[in-house]
């Protein structure tokens, strides 16, 4: 009888087993394909691109640079910030572009309130996992992580881990190509005024750190000969703490500070974040200072 | 350590084997090990309140000897009613003592006397309405001589802290359960090979059925003033179906875990949004719950004998009691009030009985009105759950008013970015297997039980949620 059972177990373990890795291999495909949901398969599912200007960082790199701006200067610019993620994704993201060979002439690098944390953004990074099989430049910077064990070797693991990112809904989307405005105006994504904001914010127990990903970041620019702009971009006015901009400068002088460039509520979505027009004016400033000259 | 967590999920094998391989030698050895397990289980929870359960297991267990024992009616009385007194006590010091004080309060508000009220900064001790009504229906059924006490302490023991049962039920009863566990386990494949299907049909149920249900129920009801007409009744179809996944699916993975022990506990659901009427509804609910009510306050108060108005009463009580045993709060009460007032026409009209047979259609005209029958009693059931789910009676009605007054039928983008409609498919299709299995315990057994097993397994792992993990409702209670 035990016996019975012990092979009825063991068939639903290994048929649960076989589900888990068969789907792993079906979701993995269907990721293989899509290179229009978002910047990371943008990148992944592409061959050698040439850029004059590369933006990277987080919201605050993706709301802050109009990349069309650079376009009209002639300057073949894309925005690869990416809405919630750190360090960590943005030089991950720009290893992948350097496997794909790509040709790129300058970087600007939104360096600032990001520089406090080294740790991934999972939001962000999980979706950087469906190719961590294929890609030694993901496994190898994942590997570090707490669970890279888990969601290497247990088959679809990460799909369920990272539901809301990578699991069915997306997975779904991506299979019958739903377009995403994350591409649109060339990567950028203006913000609205919104009436209901707050304008306020305390940075006093934000501290930069000696950051892992930004050293990286620079050493990958300099082993291939890209100019670096790594910049600190405006807030709103009611700060508090605003001598972390010092501290950054403090750790990294050859970081540009910008946090003073665009002043007035009337230009902020949110504190940290700027309209549209508020970002256009920060783009012209930045424009003019690095690629006018 | 919820039925769907990792750590259950290495905890279940070990006791598995041990059960089996180590302890199997009598029944003595098997029982300590389930209550060593049970005790466990329930300490994860939080172990300061292991006491309780000890000391409330030990009350029924002495007052049920003495009870028996007792040479005067007085003596027995007075046993009787120290176990029910200190059980009910301890039910209304942790579950309803702040809703009672905080109520009083207002009401003395309403009054002109201006009151604060003194509440106790307690947690509500897991599955304390469960353990209860284990022993209460233990003690009260010695009382009236309808089982022998039980002497042995650790058989006793498992019947109420058994760890499948014991955080939200069914609630068993010693004539059930207690005769089971005074004698050996011996395993049983077709039995255990049941209950393995019936765990993985009833986490298919709490994760892909509840745990979705529960993000777009949520997502409505948490901004139901910004919803339309469409929204509305999507989220109270929704929760529906969320309460019914998450406690039903708690129910079968508790039921099919048993039976790897060689142990069945009492039918907790029978396809309930199938009824055709609410009384039909009521015995397929909660079975344990509406039968507890039924055996020991419906009947001991008359139940149908006696004349109408006497009827009527004892409906209203159980129906009220039974909303307030789910939480002390007004939307509870109504939600009990509110059934009974459903149930109140089928009473008048004796036709509280008259669904009995399992529900069949075909087609015929018959059937049109049965499947109108199923779907008018599901609609009164949905109107119901938005008084369980809201957070105040007055939501609930606002919540209602606005599905009629709204009027607006067009789908809408919810608060969790997704579409309000997006999983009725979802849905759709569970009802469709559901009534397919109607007159099954789980739809997986049978023929192509392989294929049904694949594609439960691959539906929990694709679909089920585990990113916003949602505790089982009926862990509140």
């Amino acid at each position: 009888m035990m016996k019975r059972f012990l092979f009825f177990t063991i068939k639903i373990l290994l048929l649960t087993f076989m589900v888990l890795v068969v789907l792993d291999i079906a979701y993995t495909q269907v990721y293989l394909q899509s290179s229009h949901r978002g910047k990371i398969d943008y990148v992944y599912n592409s061959k050698a691109r040439h850029y004059d200007v590369v933006i990277l960082g987080s919201s605050r790199a993706n709301n802050h640079f109009v990349a069309p701006l650079f376009e009209e200067k002639g300057l073949k610019t894309f925005n690869y910030g990416m809405s919630g993620g750190h360090l960590f994704e943005a030089s991950l993201l720009l290893k992948l572009m350097v496997e794909r060979h790509y040709t790129i002439k300058n970087v600007i690098l939104e360096a600032d309130l990001n520089l406090a944390n080294e740790k991934e953004s999972e939001s962000v990074a999980s979706k950087f996992l469906p190719y961590i099989h294929r890609s030694k430049v993901i496994e190898s910077h994942f590997a570090q992580q707490p669970h890279f064990w888990d969601n290497y070797y247990i088959p679809f693991y990460r799909y369920i881990v990272f539901d809301p990112q990578i699991g069915f809904r997306e997975m779904y989307d991506a299979a019958r190509e739903k377009p995403t405005k994350l591409l649109d105006h060339l990567g950028y994504y203006p913000l609205g005024k919104n009436p209901n904001a707050n304008m306020k914010n305390d940075l006093t127990n934000l501290k930069p750190l000696h950051n892992e990903y930004y050293e990286e970041i620079k050493q990958i620019c300099k082993a291939n000969n890209i100019n670096l702009i790594a910049v600190m971009t405006p807030m709103c006015s009611n700060v508090k703490g605003l001598d972390y901009f010092l501290k950054v400068n403090a750790i990294y002088p050859e970081i540009h500070n910008y946090e003073n460039a665009i002043e007035g509520d009337q230009y902020f979505s949110s504190c940290g974040h700027m309209n549209d027009t508020g970002a256009r004016k920060f783009t012209t400033v930045i424009i003019n200072e690095f690629f006018n000259k | 350590m919820f039925f769907n967590s990792l750590s259950f999920a290495l905890f279940l094998p070990i006791v598995f084997v041990l059960y089996w391989f180590v302890f199997n030698k009598t029944k003595s050895t098997q029982n300590a090990l389930l209550i060593v397990a049970s005790y466990y289980f329930y300490s994860c929870w939080d172990w300061r309140f292991l006491f309780l359960l000890v000391f409330s297991t030990f009350l029924d267990y002495y007052t049920g000897i003495r009870i028996e024992k007792a040479k005067t009616e007085t003596a027995r009385k007075f046993w009787f009613w120290l176990s029910i007194s200190v059980n009910l006590g301890f039910l209304g010091i942790f579950k309803y003592y702040n809703f009672f004080a905080a109520s009083f309060s207002e009401l003395l508000n309403g009054f002109g006397l201006q009151t604060s009220p003194l509440l106790l900064n307690v947690v509500l001790p897991v599955g304390i309405s469960f353990y209860t009504f284990h022993g209460l229906s233990y003690v009260i059924d010695i009382y009236l001589k309808r089982i022998k006490a039980e002497y042995n302490f650790v058989d006793y023991s498992l019947f109420v802290s058994y760890f499948p049962l014991l955080v939200a039920g069914p609630i068993e009863r010693a004539t059930h359960l207690l005769p089971q566990v005074k004698v050996k386990r011996t395993f049983d494949f077709e039995k255990a090979k049941e209950g393995v299907y019936q765990i993985i049909w009833g986490l298919f149920k709490k994760v892909v059925i509840a745990d979705t249900c529960a993000t777009y129920a949520n997502a409505i009801f948490d901004h139901y003033q910004s919803m339309n007409s469409l929204s509305l009744i999507l989220g109270a179809f929704y929760f529906a179906f969320q309460i019914y996944g998450d406690f039903s699916g708690y129910s079968d993975m508790a039921l099919g875990m048993s039976k790897l022990f060689g142990l069945d506990l009492l039918r907790n659901f029978n396809y309930p949004y199938f009824s055709r009427d609410i009384a039909e509804f009521w015995r397929r609910w909660h079975i344990s719950l509406s039968s507890w009510f039924r055996d020991y306050v419906y009947i001991p108060l008359g139940g149908s004998r006696g004349s109408k108005l006497k009827q009527v009463r004892n409906v209203f009580v159980i129906f009220l009691l039974s909303g307030f045993w789910h939480g002390a709060n007004w939307t509870f009460i109504a939600w009990g009030f509110i059934n009974a007032l459903y149930f109140l026409p089928l009473l008048l009209r004796d036709t509280n009985r008259s669904n009995i047979e399992t529900v069949a259609l075909g087609w015929d005209f018959s059937s049109l009105k049965v499947f109108f029958s199923i779907l008018s009693t599901f609609v009164l059931t949905c109107l119901a759950w938005v008084f369980f789910r809201a957070k105040s009676i007055g939501d609930a009605f606002d919540y209602i008013s606005r599905i009629f007054t709204d009027q607006n039928f067009k789908i809408q983008y919810l608060e969790n970015e997704r579409y309000s409609y997006e999983i009725l498919l979802l849905i759709f299709i569970f009802i469709l297997v559901e009534w397919n299995a109607r007159t099954k315990i789980e739809p997986i057994s049978g023929s192509y039980s392989w294929l049904k097993v694949t594609l439960c397994i691959a539906a929990i792992v694709a679909l089920g949620t585990y990113s916003d993990y949602k505790e089982f409702i009926y862990f509140q209670f």
